[in-house]
């Protein structure tokens, strides 16, 4: 170690700049370098060179000023210089005496010599970092994709609202509305809800309420989601969401779609689940692809429905049909149920809901949006035709019967709940009134109030009463 | 003017206003991607800076851009500028820590 510690000290003892670095080293213990002063011709510490013994009597003062240094330099060199004659003498006396041994551990030194490394952050290279620059690439290729997929979503929407704007505004009164203005009157634009999804609300036209048009997009500003889409190909969406007011539509639910997509809706959608319970018929029967299924309550609907112009429509466009569905007791998808939660039937609203594929399965062009206009047609002769479609008098009857009955096992699947929540109700309405009692400040309106409750428990228990001699009495 | 009547389908008395959906009736309509991946962003931030994990930190960084790609426009931008923040603040306090540069898992 010592002889280490020689070795990297002589080659700075040389090189009077390396002030600094002498001055740590001057922490070593002189008498390390005792040894070489008094073998002041020095020995061969390091057999292999010359300067290093020359060098280390310079190193012991180098903590001393340049001048001394560079003065002891030069005895060092007189004296090698010296040493130089006696040389093969110097060496062979201690070749025996001090060296013993010296060679054999000598290769092992050289063995054992340890390049640190230099820790990498020290290095001056920037391939050290590579693993930071591939975090930096990626998340610049991230951000490239975000503004490109933007831009093309945006395109898209566009194209389809210029494509179609004509038509929607020759039909309704309101084009585009997101509900903030305080007059109604048309933006004449789509809403932005996302990078990926626009909306555009329309309104003021005879036989419906609204019509809500969806454009859902596929998420290209997300690289996940490019990503994702490379092994699982999916494609851009438009829906269409027609709200009815109660007069412009009869009673019944169908749906037509392709087949995946009808047997999704079955299960997912609380009304086709309920009234649809039939598995989808083939549409072939109906003159349209066998591609496509239909889910009907009843056969005349689908007769009424299904006209020549619908299947003419259908069949045209089979390709970018995904569902088409009509009902008025449309709720929406089944809501997970929590416990207790559903006391009463959900809201039901008489809807007409399309959903078109955009043909390119995701490689869309903002040309192939034309090719969606057709559908949009298709989907105001669908409105008129609704509100004309009536059942008869016997269709009418069994739809009241299927409602009715899609109650009943409703309420009978709630009885016991709404009778609990009946219960506590009616705990809560006394306990707070005899709060009200109890908190009444003057004795004379307290006993009053008191009277009062006591009064109407009584008129409750004598209701009772007569309810179950009137039930006594239809028995008997 | 029935005639006008009949070929124009238009009818400016008949205007309702747009509602927007009420989400909170029904949870299956709106997309959990970004409250997910804000949620997930914090926690990989928290753990780069405490735990002084790179990869962590980065992640973090990750997270919180796919957070904001998939963000609604209705969507406070302070909860999405907060969680880059700290992301971006994670992967620095780790630089500053230990200035090596991160190694591969392999």
């Amino acid at each position: 170690f010592k002889l280490f510690c020689a070795l990297c000290i002589c080659p700075l003892g040389r090189y009077n700049d390396d002030f600094d670095d002498g001055e740590d080293i001057a922490e070593f213990d002189d008498n390390d370098f005792a040894e070489f002063e008094d073998v002041s011709e020095d020995p061969a510490v390091d057999v292999e060179k010359e300067p290093p013994p020359r060098a280390a009597p310079s190193s012991t003062p180098i903590e001393d000023d340049e001048d001394e240094a560079t003065v002891e330099n030069e005895d060092g060199q007189d004296e090698f210089e010296d040493a130089d004659a006696q040389d093969q003498d110097m060496y062979s006396k201690y070749d025996n005496e001090e060296f013993e041994g010296y060679e054999k551990t000598n290769p092992s030194f050289k063995n054992t010599l340890i390049y640190r490394e230099v820790p990498a952050h020290l290095q001056n290279s920037w391939e050290s970092y590579y693993m930071e620059i591939l975090m930096v690439t990626g998340l610049l290729a991230y951000i490239m994709n975000y503004i490109i997929g933007k831009n093309k979503n945006s395109r898209l929407a566009q194209a389809w609202f210029n494509s179609h704007r004509e038509l929607l505004e020759s039909n309704f009164a309101l084009v585009g509305d997101d509900g903030t203005s305080k007059e109604a009157t048309s933006t004449g634009k789509l809403n932005q809800e996302n990078e990926h999804i626009y909306n555009l609300w329309c309104s003021g036209r005879v036989c419906c309420e609204g019509m809500l048009i969806q454009l859902k997009f596929l998420k290209r500003q997300d690289l996940l989601n490019v990503l994702a889409r490379m092994m699982r190909p999916a494609c851009d969406q438009v829906q269409v969401k027609v709200t009815l007011n109660d007069e412009d539509m009869d009673t019944f639910v169908f749906a037509v779609g392709s087949r995946k997509a009808m047997a999704r809706l079955q299960k997912e959608m609380q009304d086709l689940s309920e009234f649809c319970g039939d598995k989808p018929k083939s549409g072939a029967k109906y003159g349209v692809p066998e591609s496509l299924s239909i889910l009907s309550e009843m056969g005349e609907v689908t007769d009424g429905v299904m006209d020549n112009k619908m299947v003419h429509y259908l069949t045209s466009h089979a390709e970018k049909i995904e569902s088409i569905h009509f009902s008025d007791q449309f709720s929406g998808p089944k809501v997970m149920q929590e416990e207790g939660q559903p006391l009463k039937l959900p809201e039901t609203k008489k809807t007409l809901l399309f959903t078109f594929n955009v043909p390119g399965m995701g490689n869309t062009s903002p040309k192939d949006m034309d090719s969606l206009l057709p559908l949009m047609n298709m989907v105001i002769y669908s409105i008129d035709k609704v509100r004309k479609l009536r059942l008869n008098r016997e269709g009418k009857q069994k739809a009241d019967r299927n409602r009715a009955r899609v109650e009943e096992n409703f309420l009978k699947q709630t009885h016991t709940q709404r009778q609990e929540a009946a219960q506590t109700r009616r705990e809560e309405k006394k306990r707070a009134e005899k709060e009200r009692i109890m908190n009444e400040e003057d004795p004379d309106r307290q006993r009053r109030l008191e009277e009062a409750a006591q009064r109407r428990e009584q008129k409750k228990l004598e209701k009772k009463q007569m309810k179950m001699k009137q039930i006594k009495v239809k028995a008997m | 003017m029935t005639a006008n009547n009949m070929a124009d389908p238009r009818r400016p008395s008949k205007i309702f206003r747009y509602k927007p959906p009420n989400t909170e009736t029904n949870p299956t309509l709106e997309d959990p991607t970004p409250d997910y991946m804000n949620l997930l962003g914090m926690v990989f931030s928290m753990c780069g800076l405490m735990l002084k994990l790179k990869w962590c930190a980065w992640i973090a960084v990750y997270c919180s851009f796919i957070s904001f790609a998939n963000s609604r426009s209705s969507e406070d931008t302070k909860q999405m500028m907060s969680s880059f923040m700290l992301s971006i603040s994670a992967v620095v306090m780790s630089y500053l820590q230990n200035p090596q540069p991160m190694s591969p898992p392999w």
